[in-house]
């Protein structure tokens, strides 16, 4: 369990370099957390929607060409880092100010 | 609001899985528990194939030894090596290894069977029907033997379950993660299975 000690005393440093140096409120902690789990919930369904697209794919493929493509394929923990990516990004995007409009 | 739930939902599954035994409990509900005995055939399932140098993989070595070790204890006259179709035969690399741990050659039958569980079971089923084979001592992962076994008894076959040896409950946080993964993985494979018609 000592790399989750180390975590555990890192994230408290980080809480108190954040509040004695930076100036932030403890209360705006939650709001933090809140935006994790927004990134992490699109993620998930960015996930889900990969999966379902990816296996269509890879049976479509199947189907149309008569050669065999493997599910497995789809086990892989690189795609599923970059799905929850994709999640982050489109949440960053969504939170971003508007573009105004000149005309 | 949905979208932070489910996020949430995923941070709770995460710390749930990497330090609770939740992971170990939803294996035990996935895996099938070993009753071996005497029967007409072992049957060794495919699992990973061969590597680029014609190494057997580590999953298709570890069966393969539960394999040898069953006849071995003269469970069955017959030792069934599967292999997936594909360059680099798996069968044949596994008859090899089960011929220098001295099964005689007679008494291996290696069957490039298929792409797939489904394909696998198929063509094994027509090749041990025709010898005559009822009762398969059936070696594969934990995992994978629910899936298996219950292919091999939709093809009228009595399966006494063999599974490989594997660290069905571990403490790492790292390795439950793993196996929270491999129960995940199996058990949309079987629902793919039921939705196909397969069982």
């Amino acid at each position: 369990m000592t790399p989750y000690l180390a975590i555990a005393l890192t994230s408290l440093l980080a809480y108190l370099v954040a509040v004695k140096r930076l100036g932030r409120r403890p209360a705006d902690l939650p709001r933090a957390l809140a935006r994790v789990a927004d990134s992490l919930g699109a993620g998930l369904i960015f996930t889900v929607v990969n999966l379902a697209a990816a296996g269509a794919l890879v049976l479509g493929l199947r189907a149309l060409t008569g050669r065999f493509f493997t599910l497995y394929s789809l086990d892989d923990v690189v795609w599923l880092v970059v799905s929850l990516l994709q999640g982050w990004i489109w949440r960053l995007w969504r939170e971003a100010p508007p573009r105004l409009n000149s005309s | 609001m949905i979208v932070r739930a489910l996020g949430v939902a995923a941070l709770a599954l995460f710390f749930l899985g990497a330090f609770t035994p939740l992971p170990a409990h939803l294996y035990a509900t996935l895996a099938v528990p070993a009753r071996v005995g005497p029967a007409d055939a072992i049957v060794v399932l495919a699992g990973g194939g061969v590597l680029g140098d014609g190494q057997l993989s580590d999953t298709s070595r570890r069966r393969t030894a539960v394999g040898i070790d069953l006849y071995r204890d003269g469970l069955a006259p017959l030792l069934v090596l599967s292999g997936a179709t594909r360059p680099g035969s798996e069968s044949t690399a596994r008859a090899t290894l089960a011929g220098t741990c001295g099964v005689p050659g007679e008494a291996i039958l290696a069957v490039a069977a298929g792409h797939t569980t489904h394909e696998e079971v198929a063509t094994l089923g027509a090749r041990l029907r025709a010898r005559g084979v009822r009762r398969v001592l059936l070696v594969t992962d934990g995992s994978h033997m629910r899936r298996a076994a219950r292919l091999f008894e939709v093809a009228r076959f009595e399966v006494l379950p063999a599974p490989v040896p594997a660290d069905d409950d571990p403490t790492q946080p790292g390795e439950r993660i793993l196996l929270l993964h491999e129960t995940l993985r199996e058990g949309l494979a079987l629902l793919y299975y039921e939705v196909a018609g397969y069982l």
